[in-house]
């Protein structure tokens, strides 16, 4: 599974970090101090996967962004790579050209399109039209409720 | 950078989706980025963390403004700034009727906290009203935060609701719920916690049948997990997984689940780690499975990294399920354009393709030769430690040294801890299986203590141990150079940091000086023992060496009383190996503390030495005053007497089988014994005999019925508290014991008279009482078993009798005394030296007497080192081309080995009356037919000398862990058909590591030394023999306790047989699927 998932910039300043398993917030900032320097010391033509303690290190590199995730040991390399870049996707076409500012000035929508792609550290939509159906929902949703009809932002 | 920010600018006036709504987020981000310094930016945050706390508190707050007050919290701990002030207001917030300020709020939560948090509690009643809510949207940001959210204790809270969500008509709310169930799985994978009796893969299951595929996906995810806990309940599911399988690979779903243009490539991947788990040593199942993961292998290319993910996924799974020739073909065929690619990501998911194709198939590696090399020679140090793992696996005995010289140049390079750990690992693994030569093995095995030593297994400093004393005088003298310079230069490295500080002596402890040359303790130790058992075989006179030992306390000033009291033993045994006390050795070290009278030339190593006996003496630690003192009664006593004392080189000696006997029979405490029996004590019943009593015992805290009367009432000895714990048996044991007792020894013949029966937790530590109970176990295993005593090594109090030197009692009490030992650890204890002696013993291996070309002296040789001479020399010859070396595959069909016949023979026979009750005992086991014990069989077999041993295992008690696990393993070896020769690791000559020795130890009587001797390592002569030095044995024991010893190689010996066996391409293994 994902342990964790750190959007950094290529000065080491964290984007967004999602995290999967339990790390309180003195390792949270432990686990970023001590992947940040690995991560931007490696040169481009090395391979993105890194061992670090017991767990691997799968990162991507993204214009001026890092994208990593902290995966199990015996998970599949490759597959986590893709689900980076399905992520990116979806930013992608939400966000129509992403880039960091984007991230910068809306992190929380990032953390919401992140919680729709992965749940408890799995990938559990596949689809990427199914994402963003359900993030303009949401949109719309929320565009209602600011508008002042809040009869269906209510609860029951 | 501009156009970005111009981007940003023209989203702010046209955009209507974005960044209209937080102008103050807007504005703390920018003032955040207009920041020169780090201090700056801390400034800034702190003054908006005051002002949102400020507004937070108000009790004006303005609710609409909910939301930007949540991300603007974010964003400060997301720049590592504490916020913990509002997540009580975020809590609020989260039951906010606004969804907008909801949302916000339930993300803050999940970013904020996690289900180890008090707070959540709060949150419950929310989390359950927004699960029920009629929008959709709610439901879902609920089920998510309650993946993060929700803990242990509060699953059965929100459990009946989210499992009433699984039918709700939206598949988004479907999914999140099906992920909601996952994470509560995962809480409490077993099912024994808060989720006991939770049907919860029922609801999986139906879900699985979801008609929408990103449900179906969502609840594979979660049979994932509980597959991978125990796959039996779902073999059933195999059918639906390949069809399901079947029908992604063949493009069936929906368009939108494609990814460049692979058919939903994340849900195949996940079905394919589900049909691994499913398939993995289950030969029907994983043929159900081949054609699909044929088809599915075929279908994909490596035009995308998804379809060289896919690709990669399907040769996983093909090496874990079971083998499959067609399949592996075609695994080997794909994963070559892997190593070809010129990308680095693919060239290691290559390589581990390629180790998990080696593993089942040998040859493979070697037409990638190229390829792996280059890898090796690649600064991607991920890439060159994954090529290392592989070359790990296809290690053989000729091509080691490459290898190994390989991952030293890597741990000398390399600083991660775990990877240096896991390296050193390997590298005793490797040198302990495949060694050449015991020099190399020597020096291999130092040169990785030099280099990370702090990781290194204390069993491996034990084979090292046993390994030296094996070998012949010429080894002797080259270790003990090799150690004596290891001291030198760490000598001289303190010397130059004392020089550096330019301070007193007494600082250089506290100065951290050079970490990285000091020497760890577990070398240390080796070093003491190899320079006391052998120092006088060194090039430099005695008091050098003297000098030497002597000074590491100087480098060191922190040594444990561990590390002093072998170094006292080292040099009571290098003064004994030099003259005695007229030697100068032994000179120096008895003269008196304050007056000098050493030979001018070690008068200052002297000093220190007499120093440090000295201090020893009045050490607070009983073990260092006790060695101190033998030190000085030892060396003034008569040369001749010293000498049968501390023998030169003995610690390999040989005893033969009937001496072992009469020691293991215990003879002398018979009296004693039936002393006890007279006195009203009861019969001794070895724990697995007494019922569900101890079972009771361990698995329930507390027992709320009344304890049934005594049995007997018994007088009760007031110095044996043990015999008082007796007393209070409850009589649903006592009246097990015969019943029990029978079945345990019903060919001794004092089955009718009473037995010592000791409770193993009772017992007091201190004091000469506990020298009578210590003996309660050794003596009723030796009444009850007397023939199996041939094969059982003798406890080691009883062992010092050929040789006492007549501190016998005293010194067995105050060794007890000294460490507390408690009967049951003394059973233990006896155990870990005789059954689990597999720790100490593993390179033992199999005594290849008719093909080794050794000579027949008391000495053993390594198995390691026995085993492999023919090869080595063999690889010698060819050892041009270091490729060659690498790969070259062939596996040199070793010579079957015939175990020696002689003394299994004898075990055998002196065995067979008492293998119904083994059988017995190793039925609880494993099951194992008790008939290989059948009298037809020819002796000298496997079977008989397995079941031998196990049939002393059970007659010594073996109930605690090691000696399970030794049982095990028995078991394993000792049900193969006794015809057929050794098997597994051992028939292939090779090391067989672990455990499969561990029956050689227990039946041939000549291994009992060396084994006791590697548990014995730091110190004095072979456990249990060693006259001289009984706190030694009593540390050889703690040794032996503190490994991980039966069990643990119990399990290895398990393991890797099958491997060894599946590397030589040997079909025949009945045991195949038992354990792979």
């Amino acid at each position: 599974m994902i342990h964790f998932v750190i959007l950094m910039s290529r000065q080491g300043k964290v984007r967004l970090a999602k995290w999967y398993s339990t790390y309180n917030m003195k390792e949270r900032a432990r686990v970023v101090k001590e992947i940040t320097p690995m991560i931007l010391a490696r040169p481009l033509k090395l391979c993105n996967f890194l061992d670090w303690k017991n767990i691997k290190l799968i990162y991507k590199r993204y214009a001026s962004l890092y994208f990593v995730c902290g995966v199990d040991a015996g998970d599949n390399e490759l597959i986590t790579l893709e689900i980076i870049h399905e992520f990116v996707e979806v930013l992608d076409r939400y966000f129509q050209n992403v880039c960091e500012l984007d991230l910068i000035f809306n992190f929380h929508k990032a953390y919401y399109i992140l919680d729709e792609l992965l749940v408890a550290g799995e990938l559990q939509e596949p689809s990427k039209k199914a994402i963003h159906k359900h993030i303009n929902d949401q949109d719309q949703l929320v565009e209602n409720a600011k508008n002042g009809t809040t009869e269906e932002g209510q609860p029951k | 950078m501009q156009s970005k920010l111009e981007k940003v600018v023209a989203g702010l006036k046209t955009g209507p989706r974005f960044l209209k709504e937080l102008r103050e987020f807007d504005n703390l981000v920018k003032a955040i980025g207009e920041c020169k310094s780090k201090a700056e930016e801390d400034r800034v945050i702190s003054q908006e963390l005051e002002l949102l706390k400020q507004r937070l508190s108000d009790p004006k707050l303005d609710k609409s403004r909910g939301k930007e007050y949540m991300i603007r919290l974010m964003y400060c701990e997301i720049l590592g700034h504490d916020a913990s002030f509002a997540y009580i207001k975020a809590l609020q917030f989260a039951s906010d009727p606004n969804i907008y300020t909801k949302k916000a709020a339930y993300l803050a939560l999940t970013q904020f906290l996690d289900y180890n948090d008090n707070l959540v509690l709060l949150l419950v009643n929310t989390l359950l009203l927004d699960m029920k809510s009629d929008n959709y949207l709610i439901v879902c940001t609920a089920l998510v935060a309650a993946t993060r959210l929700i803990g242990a204790d509060l699953v059965n809270a929100v459990y009946p609701v989210v499992v009433e969500r699984l039918r709700h008509p939206k598949e988004h709310v479907r999914k999140k719920a099906v992920m909601a169930l996952h994470w509560f799985g995962q809480l409490d994978p077993r099912r024994d916690g808060p989720l006991a009796g939770v049907e919860l893969d029922k609801h999986f299951r139906t879900m699985l049948c979801d008609k929408d595929p990103s449900v179906m996906s969502a609840s594979l995810c979660a049979l994932h997990d509980c597959i991978k806990v125990d796959p039996r309940p779902y073999k059933n599911l195999i059918p639906s997984f390949t069809s399901i399988l079947k029908q992604v690979s063949e493009h069936r779903l929906p368009k939108s689940y494609d990814y460049h243009r692979f058919p939903a490539p994340f849900i195949q991947i996940k079905l394919l780690k589900i049909l691994a788990a499913l398939g993995a040593g289950d030969r029907a199942a994983s043929e159900n499975m081949a054609a699909v993961l044929h088809q599915t292998l075929r279908r994909a290319t490596t035009s995308h990294t998804i379809g060289s993910a896919i690709i990669y996924e399907c040769v996983r799974t093909i090496t874990t399920i079971y083998p499959n020739p067609q399949l592996l073909a075609a695994a080997a065929e794909s994963i070559a354009t892997f190593l070809r690619s010129p990308s680095h990501n693919l060239r290691y998911v290559g390589i581990d393709a390629l180790a998990g194709i080696t593993a089942l198939n040998p040859a493979a590696a070697a037409e990638h030769q190229v390829a792996v090399l280059d890898c090796l020679e690649d600064p991607d140090d991920t890439l060159k430690l994954k090529t290392l793992e592989l070359l790990y696996k296809m290690t053989k005995a000729n091509n080691i040294q490459v290898i190994v010289d390989k991952m030293m140049g890597f741990l000398s390079s390399c600083t991660d801890e775990h990877i240096r750990k896991d390296i050193v690992r390997k590298v005793c693994d490797l040198a302990e299986r495949y060694a050449p030569s015991p020099a190399w093995f020597v020096t291999t095995i130092s040169e990785v203590f030099r280099l990370g030593g702090e990781h290194v297994d204390e069993a491996d400093a034990h084979r090292l141990v046993r390994l030296i004393a094996e070998q012949d005088a010429s080894l002797h003298a080259s270790a003990v150079e090799a150690y004596l310079e290891l001291l030198d230069g760490e000598s001289t490295a303190a010397a130059a940091a004392e020089a550096v500080t330019a301070t007193a002596s007494g600082a250089v402890a506290t100065t951290p000086g050079l970490p990285r040359k000091k020497l760890p303790e577990t070398i240390l130790l080796v070093i003491c023992w190899v320079l006391g058992e052998f120092g006088h075989l060194a090039r430099r006179p005695a008091q050098a060496v003297l000098a030497r030992l002597v000074g590491i306390l100087n480098v060191h000033k922190a040594a444990s009383d561990r590390l002093r009291g072998c170094l006292l033993t080292a040099l009571t045994k290098l003064a004994a190996h030099t003259g005695g006390a007229t030697g100068p050795v032994g000179q120096a070290l008895i003269q008196p503390h304050d007056g000098g009278v050493g030979s001018a030339m070690g008068r200052a190593a002297g000093q220190d030495a007499a120093d440090l006996v000295h201090k020893c003496l009045n050490s607070q630690s009983l073990e260092l005053q006790q060695r101190a003192h033998e030190l000085q009664a030892l060396l003034r006593c008569a040369p001749a007497v010293l000498s049968a004392a501390l023998p030169v080189d003995a610690s390999c000696e040989e005893f033969s089988p009937q001496d072992l006997a009469a020691v293991a029979a215990l003879p002398f405490l018979e009296g004693h014994v039936a002393r006890a029996l007279a006195g009203g004590a009861a019969n001794y019943l070895p724990p697995e005999a007494r019922g569900g009593r101890t079972g009771d015992g361990g698995s329930k805290g507390l027992r709320f019925a009344a304890y049934e009367p005594a049995p007997y009432a018994i007088p009760l000895a007031a110095a044996s508290t043990s015999y008082a714990a007796t007393g209070t048996y409850d009589s649903r044991s006592g009246s097990g014991t015969a019943a029990a007792a029978a079945v345990i020894v019903p060919s001794a013949s004092s089955m009718t008279e009473p037995q010592l029966m000791v409770k193993s937790a009772g017992g007091r530590k201190w004091g000469p009482a506990q020298f009578e109970t210590d003996y309660g176990p050794s003596a009723s295993s030796s009444q009850a078993a007397p023939v199996a005593a041939a094969i059982v090594p003798p406890a080691p109090a009883a062992a010092a009798a050929p040789r006492n030197t007549g501190a016998h009692h005293s010194r067995s009490g105050s060794s007890a005394s000294l460490t507390g030992q408690t009967p049951s650890e003394r059973e233990r204890l006896a155990a870990s030296l005789f059954g689990g002696s597999g720790s100490g013993s593993t390179t033992t291996a199999v005594r290849p007497t008719a093909a080794a070309p050794l000579p027949a002296g008391p000495r053993q040789l390594n198995g390691s080192a026995t085993a492999t001479p023919t090869r080595s020399a063999t690889a010698a010859a060819t050892t041009p081309n270091p490729m060659d070396l690498l790969l070259d595959l062939d596996v040199v069909p070793p010579p079957q080995q015939q175990r020696p016949a002689g003394p299994a023979a004898v075990a055998s026979g002196t065995n067979n009356g008492a293998s119904q009750p083994a059988g017995d005992w190793m039925a609880s086991m494993m099951a194992a037919p008790p008939g290989f014990m059948s009298p037809a069989a020819p002796p000298g077999t496997l079977g008989q000398v397995g079941s031998g041993a196990a049939a002393g295992g059970s007659f010594l008690g073996l109930d605690i862990p090691n000696g399970a696990g030794g049982g095990m393993m028995y078991n394993i070896q000792a049900s193969r058909p006794p015809q057929q020769q050794a098997p597994g690791g051992m028939g292939m000559g090779m090391p067989a590591p672990m455990g499969g020795i561990m029956p050689t130890s227990l039946q041939q009587p000549h291994f009992v030394q060396a084994s006791g001797l590697g548990g014995g390592m730091g110190v004095g002569g072979p456990v249990g023999y060693g006259a001289a030095a009984p706190p030694v044995q009593l540390q050889a024991w703690q040794q032996q306790q503190q490994l991980p010893t039966g069990m643990a190689s119990g399990m290895v010996a398990a393991i890797r047989p099958q491997q060894h066996q599946q590397q030589a391409g040997r079909s025949a293994d009945p045991f195949g699927d038992l354990l792979s």
